[in-house]
């Protein structure tokens, strides 16, 4: 009977990317409720190493294949030794990044296992079926962030398998020692992806990306009069400037500088957003920022659950009395 | 090269709420539009395509009136379109999904690359094109920023693709599948022409009375992940407000901003 909450150790260039950590956090929550064991599977050419991060990272028992090259993004190739791992390891779920690299692979896992793979849970909860077995209610956000649903894996499809959204859990804080166990019997098969190059990306210090300042407007700021204003505001600050789609549609900022799901993710220090109403879509682009003051006349719009300060005035009013200051 | 573009028409609003008392979704409108990053892997599609000959057949899977997306993406350049339409494949999962279109692909015929937007608008899993991918047995890269095509190395692409602030340049033997991240490049967009010329280029229809799939194996009986249950985000404010006359405001953000610069 399957059983073990399996977690994906993401890696690459031999190092355990550290969202391996929160999934850990996530296992032991439902090991509270079915109290399975929590299990990693990795997966890599530098496999002790990878190993070695793990031993102690909270997790009971670790599987691993060590891999005869580099097999990042090969994943035609890495899904196969991941299904066949999951084979062995039979476990009742499988945790994986909602990241590019944990979708990309995962998603042929779901295939080859035929099990399904619920994407970007926010929230796990343990639910109990009138047989006594237990089940992950998968929540997570749709349509934006507008509405959350709850998903579950059919009764008779195991492992239950959902990508995990990278900074909801905590880390987990590491403790006691797992027992290690390498499947000597798997091996990656071919590939046809080859990875000829990985050169630092060029800086791109002008683009809005790297900024450490950002000035976002929204709707609210498309008539040319605010528009002005905001770049006059954005220069005084010395901000770069972003935008919402109906901003990047109206053609006054180029497509490039569009933020949100639909748009880039920025992380700047500070971002002040003007007449911006925070459809998720849109706030989804903006994370870690120290500081975010938004600016926007209606006081109940969703941009005010994100932003730290708001303002809720004229935009044009308190744009032209800055200038002034 | 022949190209197959795979579409999702999406909602051209994100504004949807729960009916309290059935938890169903309610949609403040029902008009649609093709995804935003799809337009991305249409206009690599095209581009691909004026260099190498060849066609574009665009693809989807979706209610009759799909055919609007089908018919905008035949208007920006696609030659071809194939909308897979029927009941049984309603309430399908991302897996359900892959293996419809997957089908729907092999019936239509033979591509050397098949290509699709990074994420869509709504659901945004971004996990059926690996999954197509996987239904077809070919290799696949996901959310990529660019494919080119050299007549030197004619069983390839070269793929760049954006990760953890490296280019990496990634070499695909075709067939193969790629996903292209939203702002890739900038679409072309259709004109007055290019629209009348789409109604008139070849769209097919497929029912399962083409596809002939096992209705226990697509749709929702054949999606191993089901939706049980929706609801609203609970509202979290956490903005403190700031009060005062425009100049009063203004300084107040200039201290802000002042204070969060001086810091490390």
């Amino acid at each position: 009977m399957a059983n073990g909450i399996c977690v994906y150790a993401e890696n690459y260039n031999g190092k355990i990317e550290p969202v391996t950590a929160e999934l850990i956090s996530a296992a032991h929550k439902i090991k509270e409720t079915t109290n399975e064991p929590i299990q990693a599977i990795v997966a890599g050419s530098e496999c002790e190493a990878l190993v070695d991060q793990l031993t102690q990272s909270g997790v009971d028992e670790i599987y691993a294949v060590k891999t005869d090259r580099d097999c990042a993004f090969q994943d035609d190739a890495l899904s196969q030794v991941v299904a066949e791992m999951l084979k062995k390891i039979d476990p009742s779920s499988v945790l994986v990044p909602a990241t590019p690299m944990g979708r990309s692979i995962f998603s042929r896992v779901a295939v080859k296992l035929n099990c399904g793979l619920t994407a970007d849970c926010t929230e796990l909860l343990v639910d109990k079926r009138e047989d006594g077995s237990y089940y992950i209610k998968q929540n997570k956000p749709s349509f934006g962030e507008n509405v959350f649903v709850t998903i579950v894996t059919k009764e008779g499809y195991y492992p239950q398998m959902m990508t995990v959204r990278p900074g909801v859990y905590t880390p987990y804080e590491g403790a006691g020692e797992a027992e290690v166990t390498y499947f000597e019997d798997i091996s990656l098969p071919e590939s046809k992806i080859e990875v000829t190059s990985a050169v630092p990306a060029e800086a791109e210090t002008d683009s809005i990306l790297a900024a450490e300042v950002v000035v976002v407007g929204g709707r609210g700021a498309e008539e040319p009069e605010s528009f002005a204003l905001l770049k006059a505001f954005a220069d005084k600050i010395g901000a770069a400037i972003g935008g919402t789609r109906p901003l990047a549609d109206t053609g006054q900022i180029p497509f490039q500088n569009q933020i949100g799901q639909t748009g880039f993710t920025i992380r700047p220090k500070i971002c002040i957003s003007l007449g911006v109403s925070g459809a998720i879509q849109h706030t989804e682009g903006i994370k870690d920022t120290k500081l975010m003051v938004a600016i926007n006349t209606d006081e109940n719009a969703p941009i005010y659950n994100i932003a730290d300060y708001g303002i809720a005035a004229d935009l044009n009013e308190v744009l032209k009395a800055y200038l002034e200051l | 090269m022949n190209i197959a573009v795979l579409i999702k028409q999406v909602p051209v609003s994100n504004d949807v709420s729960v009916d309290p008392v059935t938890h169903a979704l309610v949609r403040a409108s029902s008009e649609g539009m093709i995804n935003p990053s799809d337009l991305n892997a249409i206009e690599a599609a095209l581009v691909l395509k004026e260099q190498t000959e060849g066609k574009v057949v665009v693809f989807t899977m979706g209610p009759p009136d799909a055919e609007k997306a089908l018919r905008d993406a035949m208007a920006l350049g696609c030659d071809e379109s194939c909308l897979i339409t029927d009941r049984v494949f309603g309430g399908a999962d991302t897996i359900a999904t892959a293996k419809v279109l997957a089908e729907g692909i092999k019936k239509y015929g033979e591509f050397d690359l098949i290509m699709g937007g990074a994420l869509s608008a709504d659901g945004a899993t971004g996990q059926v094109g690996a999954m197509v991918a996987e239904y077809l047995d070919i290799p696949h890269v996901t959310e990529i920023q660019s494919v080119s095509y050299d007549a030197e190395e004619p069983d390839k692409v070269t793929i760049i693709k954006k990760f953890q602030g490296l280019d990496l340049t990634i070499k695909a033997a075709l067939p193969a599948l790629v996903s292209v991240n939203f702002g890739a490049n900038e679409p072309r967009l259709a004109t007055l022409r290019t629209k009348r010329a789409a109604k008139s280029k070849p769209l097919a229809a497929y029912t399962n009375a083409e596809m002939g799939m096992d209705p226990e194996k697509v749709g929702l009986p054949g999606s191993p992940t089901i939706v049980t249950d929706s609801f609203e985000p609970e509202s979290d404010r956490k903005a403190e407000f700031l009060t005062g006359t425009p100049k009063e405001l203004a300084e107040k953000l200039k201290e802000l901003i002042e204070t969060e610069k001086g810091k490390e």
